[in-house]
């Protein structure tokens, strides 16, 4: 394994992360940013960018109100990329199979980082307690102390997710490549896609929008008028 | 005492970090604090700086873009009781009057309408490989992000209560409806370029591409159904690959 690609991606799955919920909300962690970002600096730009393509709608309506706690598709993007760009230089499939393989293997463990961000929260409420208590000894500084103190929390739930998604995925994709390896290659330009289409499904599922079947059908079908004029 | 503007911005940098310990018991009060907390040292001392953090000690919890809004409305307010003008409720209840409204405003323009849009606007350059897809995305997202976090801090130090009003001009509720419907005309449209680029894989006419909309629809109502992406993406994708190891 090569592990300053490891120490890379641990690096930026912290970073959007933190962006996620903690820090910022820059939107740096949306797959369109956060798996390029990975894709570049590991030297396979082009993968990134196709993980991220592929993954941004299918969680997007998935919205981060109060208490709830969307997919957390920042690991995954981040994770899956680091999968694929390794599966690429072992096995040379092409990328577009890489790619659609490592999100197929790396989503179902990416789950796991809805629970390590709801443990995160959890932990941060112990926080509450110990500011309460820097209040009655008369330590206000200790607040804001206390208060970035739940940056490490978030964190450390960003790299227990990673750590699930490239663990499962370094078991399971070598694996899934051997016995697919055909299939793979023939069926990457649809699974690329495919990805997409189900984004927009999901996506328009959720959206109350008046006259939205007439908005979408409409501009559908000019769309495809453009693009035969072309 | 009025704020200097180094004070200020002290105050909209913390502001960045409001949710670095967000937990379900208090949500963001720590993060409040935290925010609050360079104001507070220049406007009090000692115990008197204890009491005010014990006040805000409290179940906060609003959209994080918005939130500069709340917490400069919060600071004038401070700044007015501090020179004996009553506004007639206490800091509390304005708090706790405004963060609903803003939460739900701010969920509904930035969740639900400017990201949606500016991740589809992104994918359709990104889908044909360019690079200008995530610079993009930050670039159509984070613009209204910084401009709200600035001028929420701006007008609510400025105006106080007030910022009650300036919040129903900005109109985010009517933005976020004119987004939502160009949203779907962008996803009809992106829509279109899957569906000529599958008819390309087929090497088969543009008018294959028709289908794509039907099939789009036909998901969204499996979706509306408690289906879940993740499972619908897995079914289908293994559907496609066992249709190829079978051929």
């Amino acid at each position: 394994m090569d592990f300053t690609a490891l120490g890379i991606t641990a690096l930026v799955a912290v970073l959007c992360g933190l962006d996620r919920t903690a820090a910022g909300q820059f939107m740096i962690c949306r797959p369109i940013v956060a798996a390029p970002l990975t894709g570049l600096l590991l030297g396979e730009a082009t993968i990134g960018l196709q993980i991220g393509a592929m993954l941004e709608l299918l969680w997007l309506g998935r919205l981060p109100v109060g208490a709830a706690i969307p997919p957390d598709d920042s690991q995954v993007a981040v994770g899956c990329t680091f999968l694929a760009v390794m599966g690429h230089a072992q096995t040379g499939l092409p990328p577009q199979a890489l790619a659609a393989a490592s999100l197929l293997i790396g989503m179902p463990f990416g789950k796991a980082g809805q629970l390590f961000d709801r443990l995160a929260r959890l932990l941060n409420a112990r926080l509450l307690n110990r500011a309460e208590l820097a209040l009655d000894s008369s330590q206000p500084k200790q607040l804001e102390k206390l208060h970035l103190y739940g940056l490490w929390h978030f964190a450390a739930a960003s790299l227990a997710t990673l750590a699930v998604v490239i663990c499962g995925g370094m078991v399971c994709l070598p694996l899934f490549c051997k016995y697919m390896e055909t299939s793979l290659v023939s069926a990457a330009p649809w699974l690329w896609l495919l990805f997409p289409l189900v984004g927009i499904g999901s996506l328009l599922s959720g959206l109350k929008v008046p006259r939205g079947a007439f908005l979408f059908g409409g501009s559908f079908v000019i769309g495809l008028f453009v693009l035969a004029l072309r | 005492m009025k704020l200097p503007r180094s004070v200020l911005l002290r105050v909209l940098s913390r502001s960045f970090l409001l949710q670095a310990s967000w937990n379900y018991e208090q949500m963001q009060s720590l993060g409040l604090i935290y925010a609050l907390g360079p104001a507070f040292r220049y406007y009090y001392r000692d115990a008197v700086l204890l009491a005010a953090y014990r006040r805000h000690l409290e179940y906060f919890n609003t959209h994080p873009y918005l939130a500069t809004t709340v917490i400069g409305a919060v600071l004038k307010l401070e700044e007015q009781t501090q020179q004996g003008i009553d506004p007639g409720f206490t800091i509390k209840e304005f708090k706790s009057a405004l963060v609903a409204p803003c939460a739900a405003m701010g969920d509904a323009f930035f969740w639900g309408a400017v990201r949606p849009v500016a991740a589809v606007f992104a994918l359709l350059l990104a889908f044909h490989g360019s690079w200008w897809g995530p610079v993009s995305f930050l670039v159509l997202f984070n613009l209204p992000h910084i401009w709200f976090r600035l001028q929420g801090l701006i007008k609510g130090y400025g105006g106080g209560v007030r910022v009650v009003s300036l919040l129903q001009r900005w109109h985010l509720s009517d933005w976020a409806i004119y987004l939502k419907q160009s949203l779907v005309v962008l996803l009809g449209f992106f829509t279109a370029v899957l569906g000529a680029t599958a008819a390309e894989n087929l090497d088969a006419g543009l008018a294959w591409g028709c289908f794509a909309g039907p099939v789009v629809m036909a998901l969204s109502v499996l979706l509306r159904r408690k289906v879940t992406p993740l499972l619908m993406i897995i079914l289908l994708s293994l559907l496609l690959l066992s249709w190829y190891q079978l051929h």
